[in-house]
């Protein structure tokens, strides 16, 4: 290959030429930053690489910027939920890319789970205006405008993270859960098993808030947990009430209380509360890149069931 | 006999599931015959005609299955346009437009049916078939229902950028679908200098040895795909290309055709004819079988060893049968009671039964004909593979539930051994009902006569049992 000779020779017969590449290369190793960029700030600092790292940072978020300007508009279908619980706070949160192989990477695991973790923060903030639960819906704007444990809001994060990916990606929706202090919220997201820091990760996830009903010794955290799993596989549309007819087909009821529990088929989810004494408050499933009717505005608080 | 018609059933019901895809290839494949003059309606009445001029594929070259892998941004479809473009110009190709390749309407329609092959070309010494990786998740789906395969695969790198952090995950891919071969192309030199394109093959040979792949061996040719398809520069344009699909026909090794492996017939019917012997029929999967060849038939725990004294096809008598022949075969010194449909007639040694496998399977959603529900672990669900079936138990490893419409790691274990090897692909039923399909990527040891019996307890003494095993 012709440039390859021609870098080899100048190798040989400039040793200024080598000192410049190792220059490129470890600066693009620490920064991770693209190559046409690590060129152009070691060029612009005479190859200063204190201060072309320097620069680099401080051009993060306008290079970004450029690059998600460049890349909006193209579709975001895939991506996370993450889910996370704080006592009696918990938060639900979409966050989209462009493939699945990028939902798969690191670099955007770690946006999710901060995403997750300002919402979590934003929610202890809020005061609890409807009692037993408050809910609190989150737009794509609200949730750019939060800021992060870092000083940093969501949307300028998010272009750091879409100017290290080279893909758009998009703050989708959030959904915040603030419960009085008998009731006990769970999450759960599938595929399980992805976790950073307390923040559950998958395609689908879900969050549920149960209310024992009297001192009944029951492992709440287990049956929580099942209730949660339950939400995010049979998506059920309502929870339900005795006045609800049950569906003549099982295999098509939407109600939760009449669906087949997911850990055992044999019983039904009405069957597993009445046994516990715990009944249930509220739900929300989250499934990554599903139809969200926009047509109705979304009020910033939404009273409970 | 009963359970022999329910197989025969179901198995008809999973072709039928299926047909939509051999559908697909042929509607492909017709396309690719003798000259066509189509005659379209509009709406408004007026009559077009479209010629075309088809020509007839000629099978004189190996046929190998590639794949471009990379970011979305680097430049792989413009380097498919690439390829076909300076093909083209040596007659090898029908030269194709970004947009054709980027655009066409039906290879975007998603479904268990997609992109069965995008673009073709030959080189002097193979012909091709290139598929572009959209997803993770939908390449998964297409290699697991057998509408992909990818032989070896050529990973695009832009050398402005480098490598980006999720070509970590394009890697992974690439080995979990069993795909050793990849063959690199760093794209977009004309927008960046020699020593960018050197560091970033430094980068790329790094991750890829970090990653499994023989990293400091792997071709690598830069070149601009952008160039070859303007016709500039030939020296990083087409020249690049050529390069590259040299090193992809030295690198990338032509799979082993299905005639050039030991034989194997799965057994459909077994018939004893007075005064001849017993007759096994069925249609011959692989190789070459000649009268007189020694043979083994295994299945349902047994193995016997035997001798092909005649081949027939169609009432005729056959001195040597190939893979894809509908044969009938005369076995000396066995008797048909020892013999079932299900079991397969091989070339002695060349296969085992197994009972344990791990697979990657697709779970049919409600639209496709599957569950409405995700399943747990310990679900009962019955196997179809070849001529047989057997009822088998599901554990999910890495997650907790697997829900409709997801591809899924799955261990099966089987109430008795069968034939079966990596690779081999398998349909999973549940009364009427066509869960999903998969294949077996790793055999796992054989369960002993304690780990069987669990297979079939229920629920209850499941428990009793764990519970009695943590408490030890």
């Amino acid at each position: 290959m012709l440039p390859k000779v021609f870098a080899r020779y100048l190798h040989i017969h400039s040793s200024c030429w080598a000192a410049e590449k190792s220059l490129l290369a470890s600066l693009r190793k620490k920064t991770g930053y693209t190559f046409t960029n690590c060129k152009k700030a070691l060029e612009l600092h005479s190859n200063d690489l204190v201060h072309a790292e320097k620069w680099l940072n401080q051009q993060a978020q306008a290079l970004g910027w450029s690059k998600a300007t460049k890349l909006e508009g193209r579709q975001t279908t895939q991506g996370l939920v993450a889910v996370a619980i704080n006592n009696t706070n918990a938060t639900i949160v979409e966050v989209n890319c462009e493939t699945d192989f990028v939902a798969r990477n690191r670099t955007f695991q770690e946006m999710a789970e901060i995403a997750a973790q300002t919402c979590l923060r934003f929610t202890e903030q809020q005061s609890h205006i409807t009692k037993p639960l408050t809910k609190i819906n989150l737009d794509s704007d609200e949730l750019c405008k939060l800021q992060a444990a870092n000083g940093k809001t969501l949307s300028e994060q998010l272009i750091l993270m879409i100017g290290s990916l080279g893909e758009n990606a998009t703050l989708r929706r959030a959904v915040c859960f603030k419960a009085d202090n008998d009731i006990h919220l769970s999450a759960y997201a599938h595929p399980s098993g992805m976790q950073q820091n307390n923040v559950l990760l998958g395609r689908l996830g879900g969050l549920v808030a149960i209310r024992p009903k009297n001192e009944k010794e029951v492992d709440i955290e287990v049956l929580g947990k099942n209730l949660c799993q339950h939400v995010v596989g049979m998506d059920p549309k309502k929870i339900g009430t005795s006045d609800d007819e049950p569906a003549s087909n099982v295999d098509d009821e939407t109600c939760f209380i009449y669906q087949e529990y997911i850990v055992d088929d044999s019983i039904t989810v009405n069957e597993v509360l009445n046994e516990n004494d715990v009944e249930i408050v509220d739900y929300k499933r989250f499934e990554c890149g599903e139809n969200i009717n926009n047509s109705s505005p979304l009020s910033t608080i939404e009273t409970c069931q | 006999m009963a359970s022999l018609i329910y197989g025969k059933i179901s198995n008809f019901s999973v072709l039928k599931s299926f047909h939509h895809i051999i559908f697909n290839t042929e509607s492909i494949l017709s396309s690719k015959k003798s000259p066509i003059l189509q005659v379209v309606t509009s709406r408004n009445g007026q009559k077009r005609f479209y010629a075309t001029e088809k020509k007839v594929y000629q099978r004189t070259k190996p046929h190998c299955n590639v794949g471009t892998i990379g970011h979305v941004d680097h430049g792989k479809t413009t380097l498919t346009a690439a390829i076909t473009k300076v093909l083209s110009d040596q007659k090898l190709a029908e030269a194709k437009k970004y947009t054709d390749i980027d655009n066409a309407p039906e290879e975007k329609a998603r479904g268990i049916t997609i992109n069965v092959a995008h673009v073709e070309y030959q080189t002097s010494s193979r012909h091709y078939a290139h598929t572009d990786c959209p997803g993770h998740a939908d390449y998964i789906k297409n290699m697991i229902t057998g509408a992909a395969q990818m032989d070896g695969a050529i990973l695009v790198v832009a050398a402005t950028d480098g490598v980006m952090p999720q070509t970590r995950e394009h890697l992974l891919l690439a080995k979990q679908i069993g795909v050793n071969h990849i063959v690199v192309f760093i794209n977009k030199v004309d927008a960046a200098d020699a020593e960018m394109v050197e560091l970033v093959e430094m980068e790329i040979r790094e991750l890829m040895s970090e990653m499994g792949f023989d990293g400091d061996n792997v071709p690598v040719i830069s070149g601009s795909a952008l160039y070859a398809l303007d016709g500039k520069d030939p020296e990083v344009g087409s020249k690049a290309i050529l390069k590259l699909l040299d090193e992809v026909d030295k690198y990338i090794p032509t799979p082993t055709r299905e005639l050039d492996k030991p034989f194997l017939l799965p057994v459909e019917h077994v018939y004893s004819i007075p005064g001849r012997g017993t007759v096994v029929t069925g249609r011959l999967e692989r190789g070459v079988v000649k009268k007189g060849a020694e043979c083994e038939f295994v299945g349902y725990t047994k193995k016997l060893k035997s001798t092909i004294s005649g081949i027939e096809m169609f009432h005729q008598i056959l001195d040597e049968a190939q893979a894809g022949d509908q044969l009938g075969a005369l076995v000396r010194g066995v008797k048909r009671d020892d013999l079932r449909r299900g079991m397969v007639m091989c070339k002695p040694g060349s296969v085992k039964s197994n009972d344990h496998i791990e697979a990657q399977v697709y779970i049919l959603n409600k639209e496709e004909g599957g569950r409405s529900k995700p399943f747990t672990s310990f679900i009962q669900m019955q196997m179809f593979c070849r001529t047989w079936d057997c009822s088998c138990q599901v554990v999910i490893p890495e997650k907790e539930m697997v829900m409709p419409g997801e591809d899924s790691k799955l261990i099966l274990k089987m109430i008795r051994p069968m034939v079966l090897e990596q690779g081999q692909r398998f349909t999973l039923r549940d009364g009427n009902l066509t869960l999903g399909t998969g294949v077996v990527t790793t055999v796992l040891p054989k369960l002993s006569e304690q780990e069987r019996q669990t297979i079939t307890e229920g629920k209850k003494a499941r428990e009793k049992r764990l519970a009695a095993d943590g408490g030890k």
